[in-house]
């Protein structure tokens, strides 16, 4: 185990940022600029396109690519033949019962969200947390629903150590397609294993096998409810491995920046 | 002599603002007509799927500049292309985020429309909104540029995602594989695949 670790922690100290834009040493000169004037002034970044010059496309190193392409077939078949079929029998419970489940294991996740932003000294996003779980632990029945998210002062706010991470300077190191998991990297699978001790889940007096029962359990209610994401990248793109991988790292870099 | 102070600046007044009256509407209120003359059309029962389908086509082009965003979608190939093949490209990609949008317009059902702020800054705009379903708020800000009166999108973001730049990534890579003939023939076939889906669809 300790071996594994020291590799990829080799592997994304070593590698140059994969994907620059979510490394605060951006690759040019004006462009570490804007990143930096996103973190204090978000206006001036979103008005820069950085591709109003032909400037090289952002590309995310991947070197490991034939691999993750198998990875990504393998997730395909898995969606398709498993996952999608389970999804589609309990769609016959009814909509408002599922989107209850997904708000209490998002409220189960508080800790990973609170952790994370202290972390990353946004006190105010912890403290918006933290009365997120009050009111909907009380008010909401255990999380089941989401009063706290009606206003807007207390919407939710995704973190987790991987952004944790990138907003101290890591970059997304080499891009990596997980079994079941989809789209990562080194850094933000090394993220979803530090989170996993925040994961009340991993607490429970239950077996391992309840525990990932658990985890798909979470994952079949939440493909229930969006059914027409990656089916449609799939239709629409000309190359759906391509798009998951760059709308994963641009969708991480603003959360980053966030 | 105050009511000549107040008669001229009354004037300036009136004045300043007939250049607000005058002056182009804003980037926000561009889109929200597009926005609703895009609903309008989906709620009209009695066109057929042609009629409605060129009439969205029609208000789509009039808001979306395809031509700017092909250029930013090449970048460095826009560059070495020829006439010819640019304007090949520029069919093609209309063609194709046609096949694929409008598609997912038609889908749309009700489902609420939020306008956040805008930001404008000379030419450029940034027009943030959110889709609201049951499960989730899906946030789209689309990115314009000022041709004249006309306030043009040239790149949508969703969820962080910029669609250009993911185009760029992915076309990018297909040119290195395929050359820019291979992604041309990859668009048609894609173009195909939509379009006979669709006719699928219809005729279930």
């Amino acid at each position: 185990m300790k071996k594994i670790m020291a590799v990829l922690f080799f592997l994304f100290f070593a590698v140059p940022p994969a994907d620059a834009s979510d490394s605060m040493h951006a690759r040019f000169g004006d462009e570490a600029l804007e990143v930096q004037m996103a973190a204090d002034d978000s206006v001036d970044a979103d008005f820069e396109d950085d591709f109003e010059d032909e400037k090289e496309a952002i590309e995310v190193f991947d070197p490991i690519e034939p691999v993750n392409r198998a990875v990504f077939r393998f997730n395909d078949k898995f969606y398709f033949y498993l996952l999608k079929p389970v999804a589609k029998a309990y769609r016959g419970v009814p909509e408002p019962v599922r989107v209850s489940v997904a708000n209490f294991f998002s409220n189960l996740f508080t800790p990973t969200r609170f952790v994370n932003s202290l972390l990353q000294l946004k006190i105010r996003d912890a403290g918006n947390e933290l009365t997120r779980f009050l009111v909907n632990t009380t008010v909401g029945c255990a999380g089941f629903f989401d009063p706290a998210g009606r206003h807007a002062r207390w919407t939710k706010k995704e973190e987790d150590f991987g952004q944790t991470l990138g907003r101290y300077g890591a970059g997304g190191g080499v891009y990596l397609v997980l079994p079941f998991l989809g789209p990562s990297n080194v850094r933000d699978g090394i993220g979803l294993l530090a989170d996993g001790a925040l994961n009340p889940i991993y607490y429970l007096g239950i077996s391992d096998g309840a525990k990932v029962g658990l985890r798909a359990y979470y994952s079949v209610n939440a493909v229930s409810l969006d059914k027409d994401t990656y089916e449609s990248i799939k239709k629409e793109s000309l190359d759906p491995y391509l798009f998951i991988r760059n709308a994963y790292s641009q969708r991480r870099a603003g959360l980053i920046k966030k | 002599m105050l009511q000549k102070l107040l008669l001229i600046l009354s004037a300036i007044f009136l004045f300043g603002q007939m250049d607000i009256i005058v002056a182009a509407p804003t980037p926000r209120v561009q889109v929200q007509r597009t926005v609703d003359a895009v609903i309008g059309i989906l709620q009209k029962k009695d066109l057929d799927r042609d009629q409605r389908r060129n009439a969205l086509s029609n208000v789509i082009r009039q808001r979306f500049d395809f031509r700017a965003m092909s250029r930013r979608t090449l970048a460095r190939n826009w560059k070495k292309a020829t006439p010819a093949e640019r304007d090949q490209f520029v069919e093609l990609f209309t063609e194709l985020l046609e096949a694929t949008y409008i598609g997912r317009i038609e889908a749309y059902s009700n489902e609420r429309v939020v306008y956040d702020k805008e930001r404008i800054r000379k030419k450029k705009a940034i027009v943030d909104t959110h889709i609201v379903t049951p499960s989730v708020e899906i946030p789209i800000t689309y990115k314009l540029q000022l041709k004249g009166e006309k306030w043009l999108v040239y790149d949508v973001v969703v969820e962080e995602v910029s669609l250009i730049r993911n185009f760029r990534s992915s076309y990018g890579d297909i040119v290195k594989k395929e050359g820019f003939s291979g992604l041309l023939a990859k668009m048609e076939t894609k173009i195909r695949e939509l379009k006979n889906s669709r006719e699928a669809k219809q005729e279930k």
